[in-house]
């Protein structure tokens, strides 16, 4: 079994480090580069940080995001929001992350994520998608969780798989920032039908919904934010928890990275 | 349809200004500006966040409610909610953190939402409530809503008398002195500042403010009956005063933040957001009960160029969660939307047609805001983002 990878989550709405509830009541939280450092130095896997809000404000704040989080920080940073563009992958590439994420772009122009797959390849290009329960199943969301594109996450999952991307991020809407419990059912549905990495995130309120997350949902990361933010836990903490648990992860040497 | 005189008629200024600081414009009514192009609600919340001493005003907020207290088992004070979060906030903060005996009460919507309704029940359930649910006679609510429609170019004033009215009248009905509102309104968000650093309500302003020259009593030559009217009127004022009623503001004696009281809502009164954002604005917390309020922000936005992302925006920018560049953004974005959602339903529900809907939504389309462009379609003349 590959190392479970714990990541922690950088919402930016520049220049701050924000935090809502499903997406919603953005509060401000502090400067994004001084947490960055925090959780590296905690021990993250991998940091990601992403312009929450570029798509609902048609903007990109990337370059100043990645600046202002890759200073210090010695572990792949995936970054997102209002990546539109071969272009904008280059620019975040050269910028110093290690990896983009696409959601609203991806949605509006699917061919886009085989374009970056193709160009920087597949471990590059990691597709996030925002889940909201709905009816009967679960509906791909874009804009900062605010508008339904129709999409089936599930179908969703599978053909971005197929477009070539290498990972999926995958958020649910209803639990983000609830702090609540992750949606299993949700984490465990994508997991059965995509071989790619599946990232679970939303909802982690305590340590057993990370177990829960890994060993019923099959998750190969958790990305971890509000806990993490009010210092409810520590990355320390988590990992220390897996390694009770028997969820395989990456070993530290004691000075931390 | 005759063109309706809109700067006559709520006094708006000719010439359009945008704040410096936020986005709302002179045309909201009652607002003012200072010599520095700022607007009132700006330099209010600059006021608020600098100069009260919140720990002061925790001391009088105690004194008033120990006043009121009763300890006997019964209701002490009135808190007028809907089941969203700023209500949820001051009925749970009364009851739970300052011990009082509340009685949410609660004006009916024309027609209800599945979440606004579902809030409503989380608020009772989970939050820990009794509750009044204001229910009329869905006939006559819907006749005065399609008449004030017609008449006045606002759907919303039966809505708004009982808004106003029901919880004064549940104030009298249960010997209950005190009634609890959020926030100050016209202090908060811009218009008549008279009573920016008072805790208490004015009544004599009901009339001419919320029901725009027009009072219940005034549907009977309209065809209401006087039985039908019953539920939209308050107490008399002797009946007010005789119950020694006072109507306080809890903005005035708590920091008053809607994001703050979202969060705490969401921990207390099983607060829940909308599946997707409110068109005509990009939130998805605020106003959700009604399938027909977004009418009573689309004609804002009519008559005074102001709609829902406008109005969310300017007090966003006031409390400091986006900046005025992000607020620009949103409302060139979103403001005056047209609800794909709730269009069908809202006109049914007013009995008119699509063409004898737009022939009343352009009557109040004044000259000196709109203007129609190359194809023909009506557009604001002066926009926030062309400043």
């Amino acid at each position: 079994m590959r190392n479970i990878r714990i990541i922690a989550r950088l919402d930016i709405k520049a220049p701050n480090l924000v935090k809502g509830i499903q997406f919603e009541g953005l509060r401000k939280i502090g400067d994004p580069s001084k947490f960055a450092l925090k959780y590296y130095l905690q021990g993250a896997d991998e940091i990601f940080c992403a312009d929450i809000v570029a798509s609902l404000y048609e903007r990109n704040s990337l370059l100043d995001i990645i600046n202002s989080t890759t200073n210090n920080v010695f572990i792949p940073i995936t970054v997102g929001g209002g990546i539109r563009s071969i272009k904008d992958v280059t620019s975040a590439l050269n910028a110093g992350a290690d990896k983009v994420s696409i959601n609203t772009a991806a949605i509006k122009k699917p061919g886009l994520i085989t374009e970056v797959a193709e160009k920087f390849g597949s471990q590059c290009m990691v597709l996030s998608i925002q889940a909201k329960y709905r009816n009967s199943g679960w509906e791909a969301y874009y804009d900062n969780g605010r508008e339904s594109s129709g999409i089936d996450v599930i179908e969703w999952a599978k053909k971005g798989q197929d477009l070539g991307a290498g990972e999926i991020l995958l958020t649910s809407v209803d639990r983000e920032g609830t702090a609540k419990g992750m949606d299993i059912e949700l984490i465990k549905a994508v997991t059965n039908v995509v071989t790619i990495p599946v990232i679970a995130s939303g909802g982690i309120g305590n340590l057993n919904d990370i177990g829960l997350a890994v060993q019923e949902g099959c998750a190969d990361a958790v990305s971890v934010a509000h806990v993490l933010h009010y210092e409810e836990l520590t990355v320390n903490e988590i990992r220390q928890y897996c390694i009770e648990k028997n969820i395989p992860v990456r070993r530290l040497s004691v000075d931390g990275a | 349809m005759k063109n309706k005189n809109t700067l006559q008629k709520y006094n708006l200024p000719e010439s359009i200004e945008f704040c410096k600081e936020c986005t709302i414009s002179n045309q909201r009514p009652r607002i003012t500006f200072d010599e520095n192009g700022v607007c009132s609600a700006c330099n209010f919340a600059k006021h608020k966040q600098k100069n009260i001493d919140w720990k002061e005003r925790e001391k009088e907020l105690v004194l008033l409610l120990d006043k009121h207290r009763k300890n006997d088992g019964s209701y002490d004070v009135i808190v007028p909610v809907s089941g969203g979060k700023d209500g949820g906030f001051v009925a749970h903060m009364l009851k739970y953190k300052y011990g009082m005996n509340p009685l949410t009460v609660t004006w009916a919507p024309s027609i209800y939402t599945e979440i606004g309704r579902k809030n409503l029940d989380n608020f009772i359930n989970i939050g820990g409530f009794d509750n009044i649910l204001g229910s009329v006679n869905g006939k006559t609510h819907r006749k005065m809503a399609r008449n004030s429609f017609l008449k006045m170019g606002d759907n919303f004033l039966p809505f708004i008398y009982g808004q106003t009215n029901f919880p004064l009248k549940m104030a009298v009905q249960h010997n209950i002195s005190l009634v609890m509102y959020g926030e100050n309104g016209e202090v908060e968000y811009g218009g008549d500042m008279t009573l920016a650093n008072s805790p208490v309500k004015d009544m004599s302003h009901y009339n001419n403010i919320f029901f725009s020259d027009m009072s219940p009593e005034d549907w009977e030559r309209e065809g209401i009956s006087k039985s039908d009217i019953a539920p939209y009127l308050g107490p008399t004022k002797g009946e007010i005063e005789e119950n020694n009623t006072e109507i306080h503001f809890f903005g005035y004696y708590h920091f008053w933040d809607p994001q703050e009281c979202f969060y705490y809502c969401v921990k207390n009164t099983g607060f829940e957001v909308n599946d997707v954002r409110s068109e005509g604005t990009y939130s998805k917390y605020a106003s959700l009960d009604d399938q027909t309020d977004w009418l009573h922000y689309f004609l804002a936005y009519i008559k005074f160029g102001i709609g829902r992302a406008t109005s969310d925006t300017a007090h966003e920018v006031r409390d400091g969660k986006i900046t005025r560049e992000e607020g620009v953004m949103l409302v060139k974005k979103f403001d005056g939307e047209l609800t794909k959602k709730y269009f069908e339903i809202t006109l049914d529900y007013l009995n008119v047609t699509e063409e004898e809907f737009w022939e009343v939504v352009d009557s109040w389309r004044s000259p000196h805001l709109w203007e129609k462009d190359e194809n023909l379609e009506w557009k604001l003349k002066c926009p926030i983002w062309i400043e």
